[in-house]
């Protein structure tokens, strides 16, 4: 209808899918990040102290190695005792820092306690090499030349085979993130669906009881809810239809008590205010049935026909009603639907203005305009959509004293939707009131 | 007076009875009443009854198989004007299979149901002896068209339905009970609308090129009705009920 509320656009967090997808996806990928950052720490570790292990003795083999080389041959040596992590280099450290690392003094301790604590510095400095940051250790021969230990500051290295793996892990979990939440929103959307085509007038199916237990139990909730509306709507009509029954008794005894009595302005009086009563209740049964509508079959029609013979009626009670354009194919609908929303809105039409003008418009191929317009007061824009809620009535202009029910509208509204057509009302530039009911033609072939 | 025209008013309503009967008496016709089916037979059983007024819901038996099984009996050439709840429902249910000759939705104007009254009696008395009370099937055949007497509207030759108003239906109906036969206006009037014809009355012409209209017939070589000057109108096409064309 026009006058539904849409959202402009939705954002991802807005649907239980991308909130469920983040929830989780966010979820599953920090406690992988925690895990792998643990596993990398505690492979840190163990180097650590299997290296510690390693560089002690290394070192004391080194400096073994140069104490018996003559001390012109040591420098021809230090290639073929250093290793992949450190170095060695005949001088004394460049500087000793004030502010020896946690690392470099953990060194200094492994060199110490296998050379002996006279031959290593008093602390180990960090310097800046040629190849990034290193860790200098000064050492002392046995005829009391100095050689400094040069240490590459440990790295991280993660191999391109770890990164990959890491990646397709994170896609996996992507991918089942997708799944998991697929199958939770799923149940819901065919809940949504359902709900969304409810039509009580027809003996649907019942939605499929089937899937995990909670769906299970939702679907079955679901078809219990259909059933005890249908029930509440059956037990309206049917309370509506006694009433009226039991009201139309009195009614026909009024009105032919009124007809015997002698003619008189007493008499004409009673026969209006009887006339109206009974169009109260007539309207109010004709809305109880209206949700019934799309019972009604449908057939092949002379659209003209059928709207001419209304406007011929209206002619004939004394109401300047006219009837333009016309419809050279049969129309598909029910007839007596049809007739009823027209017949409704020329009501209206005749009753604020007292004239009415019928319009066949074709706007597509496949869609007509059937158009009532009247030269009345109108409605005021902003009460336009709420005019055709039932029992609504515009206040002053079209007031109770025109008669009337304010159920003439709301049951053209509800008939149309019986047709798949829609409904609209607007106010004419010229002034007056303009109802359009659109319908979609499937030419009778 | 035994020349005086026998009316059964059948209702479940006492009040209702009384009043009918009260007002139909004083417009010069005999009554009798019944609250329901049963009393409707013993009535029916001792005397010649010319038009029942039913009314649709009654209890028990309702006004719908009351008509049925009066059509299905010796008694199938009465006329039945059926009382209904309402206008939706006089809608709904003339498509039924109960063949009341007229409808009148509760509630309504005494003058309503007297001219009613009159029209299908005027109506049954002016049927040709061979058509009288031999309603075996609801259409009525003419051309390539067909009326349906029960839903109320044309069908054409193409199948499309084409509505009818009811003064529409009355004289299609009355001009289809006797064709090849010029019926005055006075006489048109009579027998649709249960009313004698005033001189200036030019309703009967508007009811004519309306249905015209509807039979898109055309006035200067009309294939279905056709003006006779000065006198009234024949229905010039031939008409039959033909038993099994369409469903």
């Amino acid at each position: 209808m026009a006058f539904g509320l849409q959202a402009p656009w939705r954002r991802p967090w807005d649907s239980l899918f991308g909130r469920l997808a983040v929830i989780l996806f966010c979820g599953l990928a920090l406690a992988h990040a925690l895990t792998v950052g643990w596993v990398l720490f505690e492979r840190a570790q163990l180097g650590r102290s299997l290296m510690l292990a390693y560089v002690g003795r290394d070192v004391a083999a080194a400096l073994a190695i140069l104490d018996r080389v003559p001390a012109e041959e040591r420098g021809a040596w230090l290639p073929r005792i250093e290793r992949q992590d450190y170095r060695y280099v005949l001088a004394a450290p460049a500087a000793a820092s004030h502010d020896e690392p946690d690392l470099a003094r953990v060194i200094r301790e492994a060199v110490a306690s296998t050379v002996g604590a006279s031959r290593v510095g008093a602390a180990a400095g960090i310097t800046q090499g040629d190849r990034g940051e290193q860790i200098e250790l000064g050492l002392l021969l046995h005829d009391a030349s100095p050689v400094t230990l040069q240490l590459n500051r440990p790295k991280l290295r993660i191999s391109t085979t770890t990164v990959t793996l890491l990646c397709l892990q994170l896609l996996v979990l992507g991918l089942v993130t997708w799944l998991a939440v697929r199958a939770a929103v799923r149940p819901l959307r065919r809940l949504a669906v359902a709900a969304d085509g409810l039509d009580l007038n027809r003996p649907a199916r019942p939605l499929a009881e089937i899937g995990p237990t909670e769906v299970v139990r939702a679907a079955r909730a679901f078809n219990a809810m259909r059933r005890r509306v249908a029930a509440h709507l059956a037990e309206r009509l049917y309370i509506l239809a006694a009433v009226s029954h039991d009201l139309r008794t009195p009614i026909t005894r009024m009105r032919l008590r009124a007809d015997l009595l002698g003619a008189g302005p007493l008499r004409d009086k009673l026969q209006a205010d009887l006339i109206e009563l009974d169009a109260l209740v007539e309207e109010g049964v004709a809305y109880a049935r209206s949700a019934q509508a799309s019972a009604e079959a449908v057939r092949a029609i002379d659209l003209n026909a059928l709207l001419d013979g209304l406007v011929c009626d209206y002619v004939d009670a004394g109401h300047p009603v006219r009837l333009k354009g016309s419809l050279a194919v049969p129309l598909r609908t029910r007839p007596l639907a049809l007739k009823r929303i027209v017949t409704n809105l020329l009501d209206n039409a005749v009753k604020f203005s007292g004239a009415a003008e019928l319009l066949i418009e074709q706007t597509q191929p496949d869609a007509i305009d059937i158009v009532v317009r009247d030269s009345g007061p109108g409605i005021p824009e902003g009460e336009l959509g709420a005019v055709l809620q039932p029992f609504y009535r515009v206040e002053p202009s079209r007031n109770r004293d025109s008669g009337g029910t304010g159920l003439g509208l709301a049951i053209a509204q509800e008939l149309a939707g019986a047709l798949e057509g829609t409904l609209s009302l607007s106010n004419r530039a010229s002034g007056g009131l303009e109802a359009r009911l659109s319908l979609h033609i499937a030419t009778a072939s | 007076m035994t020349s005086l025209e026998h009316i059964l008013v059948v209702d479940d309503d006492r009040d209702i009875r009384q009043l009918v009967s009260e007002y139909l008496s004083g417009n010069g016709y005999r009554v009798s009443v019944a609250a329901n089916g049963s009393e409707m037979r013993k009535v029916m059983s001792d005397t010649r009854v010319d038009l029942v007024v039913l009314d649709l819901m009654l209890p028990g038996e309702d006004g719908l198989s009351l008509c049925r099984d009066l059509r299905a009996r010796d008694a199938a050439h009465v006329p039945v004007l059926m009382l209904t709840a309402r206008r939706e429902e006089t809608d709904r249910i003339v498509g039924l299979e109960m063949g009341a000759d007229d409808y009148l939705a509760k509630p309504f104007a005494a003058r309503e149901l007297l001219a009613r009254i009159r029209a299908v009696l005027r109506r049954t008395r002016m049927l040709p002896p061979n058509l009288q009370g031999a309603e075996t099937t609801p259409f009525i055949d003419f051309d390539d068209w067909r009326l349906d007497t029960l839903a109320r509207h044309l069908v054409d030759p193409e199948g499309t339905m084409v509505a009818l108003t009811g003064g529409e239906f009355r004289m299609l109906r009355v001009l289809l009970d006797h064709p090849q036969r010029v019926l005055t206006r006075d006489q048109l009037l009579n027998l649709t609308q249960g009313r004698d014809a005033d001189p200036f009355d030019r309703s009967i012409d508007l009811l004519i090129s309306r249905l015209r209209q509807r039979l898109r017939d055309d006035a200067r070589e009309p294939r279905f009705i056709k003006t006779v000057r000065s006198e009234g109108y024949v229905f010039c096409a031939s008409v039959g009920p033909a038993p099994e064309r369409r469903p």
